[in-house]
């Protein structure tokens, strides 16, 4: 049956028949998928102690817990870092092309970090990267 | 870019401007009032842009935008709401977060997503401008992190709009690689005359799930009554109308660019889509106790009577939706501005308990809400009456029976809530209730003036349609 399908392929190429080795992959991987899941389940021996249970770091045994309050102002410079970080990387594109796009290309990168700058202002004024209180 | 096609953007610069104006006033340490003014302003300015450069559209800036008169009732329509949502803004965030003011950058830049993809004619913009819309809108729905569903509406939407975004990419992809162009008109050409392969059908149904998710239709409707219940009832606002009416028209337009109603197919799935909204969104209202919950199914029922002016995918079909989104946005706002104003400093106005005997108490709030729940059943003599006739009289007159059918039957379903919140509004044992002054008796003049100017809207639309319907009709005439 799969060889009459296969010639239905190769011989109308626009029929949805051209996805069925898509389909049948993906059957396969469910099936490998389902079939290595429930060997190992039903073959493999299970042991349960209680170290299997605790948490692995490394080798080392865990110390304490880690949901702990961090402060907040870690996470806003870190996200301010992505974000400066992002503009550099609009620059870099710009500093190749520089001389070709002229002064068009100038003034839109102009405005963009115009733009930027405005974002920058109210970063400060809002005393994001202020780090003591 | 040619100077007027940078003119025809000007309205949409307007408004990415009126974030930046913001953020500045932020930075300057303004206070609330004047953000709240400059805003104001800045939607003035706004439409007064989109006047301004009336004259020289239509014009299209390849390959991303197409800015035609469509756009441009689109755009008014979200515009207005956004006009009211943010006029009702003010005394709710005033009286309620130490710090309301970020809240206005947010509100622009959702406007500015939904106005992008009124005029996006390709892929590349549509995706862009649901982004900004859908990436404000987490922020703004988690804006008051301190309620206690503020956060879990906020997370609910994040993932289940992340994901539909996945499957909106998904469907791009696969429209690319069935056509080899991402514009829509570019799609519409290459599958004229041929039969729609099994790459093009997957990537519909996709995008289908996307833009079912961004409106709220049926099987994709599950978010909608927790995200309107914790949302802030403004944001509420905001959600029902701007955010639905930028997403229809892009659904619109790519239909139509892609002659998506000449499929007996699609039509049928659309069909069963606006019928399954239609039935479980009323049926689902039937026993809310829960005011915004009650308005969350009700769009989504109302969504399904759009979605029935959209099957016949023609020039009254567009008509029809426009009048209606219009009717409804006005309705809605209505309903909304009152949950707003009655709403305590620690909690929304959502339980029915709180209406009950309004009209003893605050006449003017409670004759509003009923004329917005009668325009909302679809009762005569109320812009919700009107819409609805054009809906089914575009229905009919393509022969979609079934629709046509289930939206009269449903309609009838939505009168028993509707009237059940009219007869809570009217009872009597009116609640003791504590009087204190207003903060600005100022911002709660303009927004019962504002109200009042809804209602009045309401009623004229019902009763004068004409010279709306006309209005719209020259401005689809720009194209």
């Amino acid at each position: 049956m799969h060889i009459y399908l296969l010639q239905a392929v190769t011989q109308n190429p626009d029929s949805s028949y051209w996805y069925l080795p898509v389909g049948l992959q993906l059957l396969f991987a469910i099936a490998f998928v389902g079939l290595m899941m429930g060997v190992t389940h039903l073959l493999g021996p299970s042991r349960k102690t209680a170290d299997k249970l605790s948490n692995f770091e490394s080798g080392i045994e865990s110390v304490g817990n880690a949901r702990q309050p961090m402060a907040v102002k870690y996470f806003l410079v870190a996200i301010l870092f992505v974000l400066f970080d992002v503009e550099v990387i609009f620059f870099y594109p710009y500093a190749v092309n520089f001389k070709s796009l002229g002064w068009e290309g100038f003034l839109a990168v102009m405005m963009f970090v115009g733009f930027f700058l405005c974002g920058f202002i109210y970063i400060i004024k809002k005393g994001a990267l202020k780090w003591e209180d | 870019m040619s100077n007027e096609q940078l003119l025809a953007l000007l309205p949409f610069m307007v408004l990415a401007g009126a974030s930046i104006v913001v953020i500045l006033m932020i930075a300057a340490r303004l206070s609330h009032t004047a953000i709240q003014v400059a805003g104001f302003l800045m939607l003035c300015f706004t439409v007064l842009a989109m006047g301004y450069v009336r004259d020289i559209l239509p014009q299209e800036i390849l390959p991303l935008f197409i800015i035609d008169g469509f756009a441009a009732l689109y755009t008014g329509v979200i515009i207005f709401s956004v006009g009211v949502v943010g006029l009702l803004s003010y005394i709710y965030f005033e009286e309620r977060e130490e710090n309301p003011k970020e809240y206005y950058i947010l509100l622009f830049l959702a406007t500015l997503g939904a106005a992008v993809l009124t005029i996006s004619r390709h892929f590349v913009s549509l995706f862009l401008g649901l982004e900004i819309l859908s990436v404000s809108l987490y922020a703004l729905i988690a804006y008051l992190r301190n309620r206690n569903n503020a956060i879990e509406s906020g997370l609910k939407y994040l993932i289940l709009a992340a994901l539909t975004s996945a499957f909106l990419l998904l469907g791009m992809a696969l429209f690319y690689m069935e056509t080899g162009s991402m514009e829509f008109n570019a799609i519409g050409q290459k599958l004229a005359g041929s039969d729609p392969g099994v790459l093009f059908k997957l990537g519909l149904a996709l995008m289908v799930v996307a833009i079912g998710f961004k409106l709220a239709l049926v099987p994709f409707h599950l978010w909608a009554a927790d995200v309107y219940q914790g949302a802030p009832a403004p944001v509420t606002a905001f959600i029902a109308t701007a955010s639905k009416v930028g997403v229809f028209a892009v659904l619109m337009r790519f239909s139509l660019a892609v002659n998506l109603q000449q499929s007996e197919f699609l039509l049928n799935v659309f069909s069963g889509i606006a019928i399954a909204s239609m039935i479980l969104g009323n049926i689902l209202a039937l026993r809310q106790q829960n005011i915004k919950r009650l308005l969350a199914y009700s769009s989504i029922a109302h969504l399904g009577y759009l979605i029935v002016a959209f099957l016949p995918g023609t020039r009254e079909g567009i008509e029809a939706s426009v009048f209606y989104l219009f009717a409804y946005a006005i309705t809605i706002l209505s309903a909304f501005g009152i949950v707003t104003i009655l709403s305590t400093r620690m909690k929304d106005a959502e339980d029915l308990s709180v209406y009950r005997g309004l009209f003893w108490r605050k006449p003017l709030l409670a004759a509003v809400l009923a004329v917005s729940l009668f325009s909302l059943a679809g009762i005569p003599l109320t812009a919700g009456f009107f819409a609805k006739f054009i809906v089914l009289l575009t229905g009919a007159n393509y022969n979609l029976w079934l629709p046509v059918i289930v939206l009269v039957l449903t309609s009838v379903i939505g009168l028993y809530y509707y009237l059940r919140i009219i007869s809570t509004l009217f009872a009597s044992a009116p609640a003791a209730e504590p009087r204190h002054k207003p903060l600005h008796p100022f911002f709660h003049f303009v927004t019962y003036a504002t109200l009042f100017v809804l209602m009045v809207m309401i009623c004229v639309l019902g009763v004068f349609p004409g010279p709306a319907i006309e209005g719209i009709r020259q401005f689809l005439m720009i194209r």
